[in-house]
């Protein structure tokens, strides 16, 4: 069934075929069968064993999945994770469509802006914002000293944090920004003609939406749902963080047979019932969100130049959707802010009211041999994450856009399957790969893993800009007596440069602040991430605001300078045009 | 019922300046359109010509100025209340529906019932042609299956005007002109008044009942196909419809009367108000070509140059290197050729001529 996409404007153009068998093709393939094939056969193998006395009896047998199946507590939890993220998916589109309705096709300046600022909060580690809630919502956390503080509760609640409802609360939080750029980027692209089409065919405001715009931007929302549904489906973090008894979800679970319980083969079964859950859970919701049809990009996205002028009726409507706008805004940044006001709060005690600044906490870090030591480390695996996944992506997407490689849709999707997988799966999927080819736990099994999901990433962002080229350009190069290798090096990578180092940049900051794949993988040697989460185990001091204000601008600097590199790569590009 | 002589549609004094330009994109508009007329608005990109469609449409309010439908004042209702559909340049087919959803939406958005509807789209299909593909989905069809579609969508509520901008824009020659036929006989099938928004010169000469010709948001001239042809009221006028000479003269006076001087020869019958340079339009096809010693028997004449020649098919255009100017002659293809360097004389009739002062 053909989905809404019209990201394709120069589908016309075809890439140049070559022979359909090439050396260059090779790579991917082995990509393919030892980071992703292999892997995830060792998964659904390793459920399949079983232990005896802690250790695991090469002896096939489905004993896990028959303790599965009569553990009710298994399937009762297993239901609530997936509603618990579901809950959350749905509540983050419902805040995000106005949102991105409002920044799409009311905003008219500054759209990247805005948009940036919604990105942020997803890009500033996961850690840091979990624990940001951690401090709102505990016993003497913000919410309740300003519930005392302005008389609402006699005594400090306790409802607030570790609860279910704190784990769906901060998963909302975490859904809201995919949500929003998903569906941004549908509602932008929908041709302004097709809205006064409808107008003109005498449809109100609200049947237009109802029978043009919703079922445009429906594929969208299904997407930004379901990479809301996979960011938290599997995480083990939030829940061990904010969760308490009551906010178990299965991620933990699973880690926990990884770690404390030592039972593999029952992991990897959990791991493999999560899966096939959440592929089920996720194909639903794609079929839900399928519309027919496909843009052309001749319907003409020419703007609205000007409006109607507004009845009081339209004034009150604008205001309430400035309203939700904003809102959101507060509810992604106030966690961030009050963090890096904690920073240079003078007492040990996170709550308000304050007691005066401080830059105690920044000094105690640097005094801290082994942080210093696992930022060294952080710094080591991204960069080595980075080269290794930015080479190989450039050369797999080449490979792939220039059709070296047989079935470069089916690889294009199943190299990106590390993606997709839940975060505790991947990290223990890594785990049993690196077990079988002896690679020990630490920095280099660290780099290898991460690399598994870091380079689809960056793989996608090079073969969209590599799609969005003129087929012509390749060809002209070659028109002018440009071998294939001159024209990679002076046509070919200078137009995709700008996609390969934003490319490069994001994956250094997923690999910076990654807890869920490392933690299984670092042994050790704990990167940065790790290193406070292990803090954090052992209570947790001021300090840790320290260093998570210090990584978030770590962070943003990354993203600001790529985003300004890809923007700049875009402008000369269309300057240039 | 409204008299049959009242104007469906009347534009009076509309003023429009988009924020931050400079220069108005529509500047005092007025004129009406009557009942079942085929109106066109011809000028060339950014004259004001979308704008003003739009502004019909109800897609952008004029600053001054009101638009009339029947007499009533129409200038804020919004779109989706005005008896007034549009086909739209980019066709604006909605990708999500099939061909039969996307006629039938106008009638949906209406509360028709559903077989009330699609019956009505499926014989609205079958005028225009395209009963064969109600099922198919906007991207299967070619560029003039999805503008047939368009219309269908457009008409199938019989709105009492027609907008269409630019429809046949992207069409190839063969199926303009096919379309071109279609459109004729569509709108006198219906009765519809059209207003045609084009930069085609050909399109708003060969369909048009009167034609409006724009030029930087005001109206240059509005009249007959034949008076804007033949009775150029300006320069840009002459210059835009058809193909023109454009040739500067010199009007002195002389032997009580005034002359007109074309590169320092007179040329007899053309009268001038008044003395001083001017220009003088001359249409390609009203220029005749002669053998060097023709006498002239009353009509301008000048001597020439063949200089180089055009072939397109039904004519020659020859372009004939006067003294100091060229004069561009449109000749009929069929007999003799012009070989470049020939002595040629061109002639010209004074009344086919138009002169320009300013």
């Amino acid at each position: 069934m053909a989905d809404i996409a019209s990201d394709m404007p120069m589908s016309a153009a075809r890439p140049l075929r070559f022979r359909s068998f090439s050396p260059l093709g090779w790579p991917v393939y082995a990509w393919f069968i030892a980071l992703v094939l292999v892997p995830n056969l060792l998964l659904i193998g390793a459920s399949f064993l079983r232990t005896s006395n802690g250790l695991i009896v090469f002896d096939p047998s489905i004993a896990s999945y028959v303790r599965l199946w009569k553990s009710s507590s298994f399937q009762f939890l297993l239901l609530k994770t997936l509603a618990t993220s579901f809950g959350a998916a749905a509540i983050g589109c419902l805040i995000a469509y106005p949102m991105a309705y409002y920044a799409a096709r009311v905003v008219r300046k500054n759209r990247s802006v805005i948009v940036l600022l919604v990105i942020i909060p997803l890009w500033i580690s996961l850690l840091m914002r979990v624990f940001a809630w951690r401090m709102i919502l505990g016993q003497n956390g913000v919410l309740n000293s300003f519930l005392m503080g302005s008389g609402m509760l006699d005594q400090p609640s306790e409802a607030f944090l570790y609860t279910g409802f704190s784990v769906l609360l901060t998963y909302t939080y975490i859904s809201i920004p995919f949500c929003f750029v998903a569906i941004f980027t549908a509602l932008e692209k929908i041709p302004h003609s097709l809205i006064e089409a409808s107008q003109d065919s005498g449809a109100s405001s609200w049947q237009t939406f109802r029978h043009v715009v919703w079922p445009l931007s429906r594929p969208s929302v299904a997407i930004g749902f379901s990479l809301a549904f996979l960011m938290t489906v599997g995480d083990y973090i939030t829940p061990s963080m904010v969760g308490g008894i009551d906010g178990t979800m299965i991620g933990m679970v699973i880690a926990s047979q990884f770690g404390i319980a030592n039972n593999w083969p029952y992991g990897s079964a959990i791991a493999v019932c999560l899966m096939l859950s959440v592929g089920i859970v996720l194909a639903l919701v794609m079929w839900a969100g399928q519309t027919k049809g496909v843009l052309m990009g001749d319907e003409g996205a020419k703007p609205a130049i000007s409006r109607a002028r507004l009845t009081p009726g339209r004034r009150l409507l604008r205001t309430l959707a400035a309203a939700a706008f904003v809102l959101p805004f507060l509810f992604l940044y106030a966690p961030l802010a009050i963090m890096v006001l904690m920073s240079f709060n003078d007492s040990s005690v996170q709550a308000f009211p304050l007691h005066g600044a401080t830059l105690r906490w920044y000094a105690e870090l640097a005094e801290n041999a082994s942080m210093l030591e696992a930022v060294r480390r952080s710094l080591v695996v991204g960069f080595a994450v980075v080269l290794v996944s930015s080479v190989a992506a450039t050369g797999f997407a080449f490979a792939i856009h220039y059709g070296r490689v047989r079935q470069a849709r089916f690889f294009e999707f199943a190299l990106a399957i590390p993606v997709a997988i839940p975060g505790v799966v991947l990290g223990i999927v890594m785990v049993l790969a690196t077990q079988l080819v002896q690679v020990p736990s630490g920095i280099f099994r660290t780099v290898i893993g991460q690399s598994s999901f870091v380079m689809p990433v960056i793989l996608m962002i090079i073969l969209a800009r590599l799609r969005r080229l003129d087929g012509a350009l390749l060809e002209a190069s070659m028109d002018a007596g440009a071998n294939h290798w001159q024209s990679f090096v002076h046509v070919l990578f200078p137009s995709i440069r700008g996609a390969v180092i934003g490319g490069a940049l994001l994956g250094f900051t997923l690999s910076a602040d990654d807890v869920m794949v490392t933690l299984f993988l670092s042994g050790t040697a704990p990167t940065l991430p790790i290193w406070v989460w292990n803090q954090m185990r052992f209570g947790f001091t001021p300090s840790v605001n320290a260093i998570f204000t210090l990584v978030g601008v770590g962070s943003l600097l990354a993203i600001l300078v790529c985003n300004r590199l890809v923007f700049r790569g875009t402008s000369r590009a269309a300057g240039s045009s | 019922m409204a008299k049959s002589s009242q104007a469906i549609l009347t534009v009076a004094g509309v003023d429009k300046t988009y924020d931050g330009a400079t220069r108005p994109a529509l500047d005092r508009i007025s004129f009406s359109v009557e009942p079942g007329e085929f109106f066109s608005i011809l000028g060339p990109s950014g004259s004001g010509k979308t704008t003003l469609l739009r502004m019909i449409a109800g897609f952008e309010q004029p600053d001054v100025g009101r638009i009339l439908m029947d007499g009533d004042d129409i200038t804020h209702v919004p779109p989706f209340r005005r008896d007034v559909r549009t086909v739209f340049q980019s066709y604006a087919l909605f990708p999500h529906m099939s061909v039969l959803e996307n006629v039938a939406y106008p009638l949906r958005m209406a509360g028709a019932r559903k077989g009330e509807r699609l019956a009505k789209a499926r014989e609205c299909l079958e005028l225009v042609s395209m009963g064969d593909f109600a099922a198919r989905l906007p991207h299967q069809l070619s560029g003039g299956q999805r503008q047939r579609v368009a219309l269908a969508r457009a008409i199938v509520c019989r709105p009492r005007i027609l907008l269409l901008d630019e429809p046949l824009g992207a069409l190839d020659l063969r199926l303009r002109q096919q379309m071109q036929h279609m459109l004729v006989s569509l709108q006198r099938e219906l009765g519809i008044a059209f207003v045609y928004v084009t930069h085609d010169q050909g399109e708003a000469l060969s369909m048009s009942d009167r034609v409006a010709v724009m030029s930087e948001g005001r109206i240059a001239q509005l009249g007959t196909p034949r008076e804007i042809y033949f009775d150029p009221s300006s320069e840009f006028v002459a210059q835009f419809v058809g193909r023109s000479n454009l040739l500067p003269i010199e009007c002195v006076s002389r032997e009580g009367g005034i002359t007109a001087l074309l590169d320092g020869q007179p040329l007899s019958g053309i009268t001038t108000p008044r003395t001083g340079p001017a220009r003088m339009a001359i249409r390609f096809e009203c220029v005749r070509l002669a053998a060097a010693d023709e006498p002239a028997n009353g009509a301008c004449s000048v001597a020439g140059k063949v200089e180089d020649v055009l072939f397109l098919g039904n004519a020659l255009e020859v372009n004939v290197r006067c003294g100091g100017l060229n004069i561009i002659a449109a000749v009929t293809s069929a007999g003799e050729g012009y070989p470049l360097g020939r002595e040629v004389r061109v002639l010209f009739d004074a009344s086919n001529a138009t002169v320009f002062h300013g």
